[in-house]
């Protein structure tokens, strides 16, 4: 939320680099901010693979300026791996503002991952919760 | 590996629909996007070129409702399957929690699955994953089409699935075996979250 106040950006979304988010802000349906990851994810790649094969280095950033929002793409390097912050702005802020504060997010999230294994979740009710939702969803096949 | 959210008590699996170019790992996607009811998905996302073939991948979000308090989410993506596009799959396969892989069952097409079927593996090798530990379900697709023109499923299985894991026939056009398929990777990828050991019980091989 911090980096949110700070950048006054409309949108910020923390995701994995397989697309996966992690946390999110702006979007109303959850489902939704999936779609805008994958497809972050899949610019993120892209840009990282061109900067490789031009360049040797992969491409960490990304801006591109619209009429009326601007996007800001980069990755954020911290102990548990890459990962990706998407943001959407408009004229609230400034591409100089928003660099400026995914820098200082990106070093307290390197600070704060010191790694902590994430054990499996216990699962209680398992065989039942798992059959009846895919019987909803996919029938009684 | 799957994503698992505790603050949010969420669960997010990415599955991957692999395969030869138009073995039909899109009408896969497009057959669950109109079935499944519109609260349960978001919107397919499909980076295509002109002519319908895909350029980067598709990508469907389910959701498929709570597990033990965890609101479980599925993402589907496909990969191009034109040869070509090799760097694209790899960068579309990783991190995925289960593979579907979609074979065409079209005799003259038998090559090209065996050639996808070790790309897939070379791919996740690549990417240090060991390739018998990630979920796999396979579909032979196209099975509606005359018998001259197809292998049947066991001979494609004799070749195929060295690994021995779950399979199903398909005609994706008109859905036969996508849910099926869809149903089994989705129990193999959760089961192994959950670290149970039980065997799936749907599959139609094995």
């Amino acid at each position: 939320m911090k980096f949110i106040d700070d950048s006054r950006v409309r949108i910020a979304v923390l995701l994995e680099s397989s697309g996966r988010v992690l946390a999110q802000h702006g979007f109303a349906r959850s489902i939704d901010v999936m779609s805008a990851c994958a497809l972050a994810a899949a610019i993120h790649a892209s840009a990282a693979e061109i900067g490789r094969q031009l360049d040797g280095t992969p491409f960490t950033t990304m801006h591109h300026p619209g009429h009326e929002r601007q996007i800001f793409l980069g990755e954020l390097s911290t102990g548990r791996g890459a990962h990706i912050l998407l943001t959407v702005f408009d004229d609230a802020t400034s591409i100089g503002l928003v660099r400026l504060y995914f820098a200082e997010l990106s070093r307290r999230l390197a600070r704060a991952a010191a790694a902590t294994p994430s054990a499996p979740p216990a699962f209680v009710d398992f065989e039942s919760d798992l059959n009846r939702n895919l019987a909803t969803l996919f029938g009684r096949i | 590996m799957s994503l698992v959210n505790y603050a949010a008590r969420e669960i997010t699996c990415k599955i991957v629909y692999y395969g030869p170019g138009r073995s039909g790992k899109t009408s896969n996607l497009h057959y669950v996007y109109d079935q499944v009811p519109g609260d349960r998905r978001g919107s397919m996302v499909s980076l295509a070129t002109q002519t319908d073939r895909t350029l980067f991948f598709d990508f469907l979000p389910l959701d498929l409702g709570s597990i033990s308090g965890f609101t479980t989410r599925l993402q589907l993506y496909t990969v191009p399957g034109q040869v070509y596009y090799a760097t694209t799959r790899k960068l579309v396969l990783q991190g995925a929690d289960g593979v579907v892989f979609v074979a065409d069952s079209q005799r003259r097409q038998i090559e090209e699955n065996v050639e996808s079927m070790q790309d897939l593996h070379a791919n996740l090798a690549e990417q240090g994953v060991d390739a018998r530990n990630v979920p796999l379900v396979i579909q032979y697709n196209k099975q509606d089409l005359p018998r001259e023109l197809i292998m049947d499923v066991p001979q494609l299985d004799d070749i195929l699935n060295f690994r021995g894991v779950p399979f199903h026939a398909g005609d994706a056009l008109r859905g036969t075996g996508v849910f099926e398929t869809l149903r089994s990777i989705s129990e193999l990828v959760l089961r192994r979250l959950s670290g149970a050991t039980a065997a799936p019980s749907v599959a139609a091989g094995r």
